[in-house]
């Protein structure tokens, strides 16, 4: 009994707890993700490199002698600007053409593309490895884990958190769900549809720049650092349901932990393409997800 | 009776336009290349005999992907998964089987019927941006696997490919020869060209297009949309893997980097830029691309910045591409032509 204990404490828990931080960081960009699609129906391929981009936003300012903290906060509000100004400029200027979806699609991949040859031309493409804020590790029911990944854990939960209150608890968000329901009985109420669009992609961008601050400390920062993230975020939001906040979440979580775990008896390498087997198996059996999408319940 | 007579005769002539414009380009494109040939033949050149090569054999990729987005509407994020897929099968052949060209490229063929109907049975459960999103997953899961499958190179690939002869019956052309493989490239790519041409001018090829213009209304008709879009799937997947097939033959080698998102990403650039649903595009746009990308290579190797700008700047302003902005017009041309005469 007391090595099956010992196992579940020392082989299991410390993966548990790893897959935990890098799910809430996944389901932060997912959120992102989602909620733009849930809403403008765009499908953001350069996603991922928003959160590289926040990312390196968060080494330029520390390198000017920002704390970490105040990048937390300054990083989000820079990247919702980028994002708002990306949507207006970008994406409304195909946005009602009768291709939108392959459009705006190819749109955030020709996007892509550029950004992360930016990121070589500006930054160079060696990676960056930012201290932690939090260093030092506690013990927590007899096993070591490091401090900033508990912190990590915590401070994406209150997020997450913080998106659903969002979304499902203000006039604001109410309004987004309005506009994700019928675009045009809302638009027809007063709300002001085109402003929602902007500022909802903004706010997916914002929260992919916050991920990009969070994660830096944990894994270097680099130019296709996006890409390697975005196919496990794809994924979440695929299973998930394509626009559904909680099946992002729940997707999310349980993504992870199968990586997670499974890489204790398979080797790492394979566990990405479990994952990808995973994500094709619904979109066959399952194409909607696990939950219902954005404003439809 | 006699309104749908003319009616048919207007619209018999208005195709025998668009037939034209489009045969007028194809024909362009041969005669450029062969202009292209004379010329690097007379100087002796190797690079960028190779080099023109590369952008046919990566031509028939991009037309793979035209064949799905612009004539039944299915964006493919994955065709390198069948690009790499006959690249592999090829140089495998050729390495352990036999070193030949009609061996390498009837096996690919065959192999290739088995590997795309059971990726398209997969893939076209999924409609609109799902379709694109769950070929982009099917070819990261094959570019992960060969990836990190030692057995094949692993990410080293499969390298001493043999140099092969490609034998006609009564000449052989050698593979090594830059000229020679290049001549063999381009006849290979224009008989991949007419026959997708040719299809698309089919009933069949009609029945691509309503699924394109409106998928819900096909059943009603008494159609299976279903069985349309397999065998566009499955004759697009032997398109990719055929072109796939001559890359061991030019370049000696076969990496993963052919299965990745890069490669298949390339191709639907080239569409765009050369004309999504034109076919004879995406001839066009690999050509451009190429040219680019060793043009601006030379001065920066930051040429994805401006490749990317290109792209969206054709997304935005030029949705047509190249082929879609220059067939009306040439069409309109060959009509004052045929008028006059």
């Amino acid at each position: 009994m007391s090595e099956v204990i010992e196992t579940l404490q020392f082989v299991y828990a410390p993966q548990v707890v790893n897959g935990l931080a890098i799910g809430v960081a996944v389901i932060l960009m997912a959120l992102g993700l989602t909620i733009i699609f849930g809403l403008l129906d765009v499908i953001n391929m350069a996603h991922g490199e928003f959160y590289a981009l926040g990312a390196y936003l968060g080494i330029t300012l520390v390198a000017k002698g920002a704390s970490f903290w105040l990048c937390l906060a300054l990083v989000p509000v820079v990247m919702a600007a980028i994002g708002y100004l990306g949507e207006r400029s970008l994406i409304q200027r195909v946005f009602h053409s009768k291709d939108r979806h392959i459009l705006t699609l190819l749109l955030t991949f020709g996007l892509a593309i550029i950004a992360e040859d930016a990121f070589k031309l500006v930054y160079g493409p060696n990676p960056y490895k930012p201290e932690s804020p939090i260093p030092g590790a506690s013990e927590l029911l007899g096993i070591t884990l490091p401090n900033y990944r508990l912190f990590l854990i915590v401070a994406g939960a209150a997020i997450i958190v913080a998106v659903w209150l969002a979304v499902y608890r203000t006039s604001l968000g109410a309004m987004v769900r309005a506009a994700a329901f019928d675009s045009q009985m809302a638009s027809s109420l007063g709300v002001p549809v085109e402003k929602v669009y902007a500022g909802t992609f903004a706010f997916g961008v914002a929260l992919a720049g916050l991920s990009g601050v969070l994660l830096a400390p944990i894994y270097s920062v680099f130019p296709t650092m996006g890409k390697d993230f975005i196919l496990l975020a794809f994924s979440v939001v695929i299973v998930g349901g394509m626009g559904s906040i909680k099946g992002a979440v729940i997707a999310g979580l349980v993504l992870t932990q199968v990586q997670s775990i499974s890489s204790l008896y398979i080797s790492p390498v394979w566990s990405d393409p479990l994952v990808f087997g995973i994500m094709v198996l619904f979109l066959m059996v399952r194409p909607q997800g696990l939950a219902g999408r954005l404003g439809h319940g | 009776m006699a309104e749908l007579a003319v009616l048919r005769t207007a619209v018999e002539a208005g195709e025998r336009t668009v037939i034209g414009g489009q045969h007028l380009l194809a024909g362009s494109f041969v005669a450029l290349a062969l202009v292209f040939a004379a010329i690097a033949g007379a100087t002796g050149d190797t690079f960028f005999f190779r080099l023109a090569t590369e952008a046919l054999i990566f031509a028939g990729l991009a037309l793979s992907v035209d064949l799905l987005l612009g004539y039944t509407g299915l964006l493919s994020l994955g065709q390198a998964l069948f690009f790499g897929f006959g690249a592999y099968v090829s140089g495998l052949v050729l390495k352990h089987v036999a070193p030949s060209f009609w061996a390498a490229v009837g096996i690919t063929l065959a192999a290739t019927l088995v590997v795309g109907l059971v990726a398209g049975i997969i893939a076209i459960r999924a409609r609109g941006v799902y379709f694109a999103l769950i070929t982009f997953g099917l070819a990261q899961v094959a570019f992960k696997v060969v990836f990190n499958s030692r057995g094949i190179g692993g990410s080293d690939g499969i390298i001493g490919i043999p140099q092969i002869k490609v034998e006609f019956g009564l000449f052989a052309v050698d593979a090594q020869s830059p000229a020679g493989f290049f001549l063999v490239t381009l006849a290979f790519m224009m008989l991949l060209y007419g026959t997708c041409a040719y299809l698309m001018h089919t009933p069949f090829g009609r029945m691509l297009m309503a699924i394109r213009t409106n998928e819900s209304r096909v059943p009603f008709l008494g159609f299976s949309p279903w069985r349309a879009k397999l065998a566009a799937f499955v004759i697009a997947a032997v398109v990719a893997a055929l072109s796939g097939s001559l890359y061991p033959m030019l370049r000696g080698l076969v990496s993963p980097e052919l299965l990745a998102f890069q490669t298949s990403g390339n191709a639907v650039i080239m569409v765009v830029i050369g004309g999504v649903g034109t076919l004879v595009g995406a001839l066009y746009g690999s050509v451009v691309l190429t040219v680019l990308k060793s043009v601006i290579g030379t001065f920066t190797e930051h040429h994805l910045i401006i490749i990317g700008g290109l792209f969206m700047l054709s997304v935005i302003f030029f949705p047509k591409g190249l082929a879609g902005y220059a067939r009306p017009r040439l069409e309109r041309w060959l009509a004052r032509r045929t008028e006059r005469a």
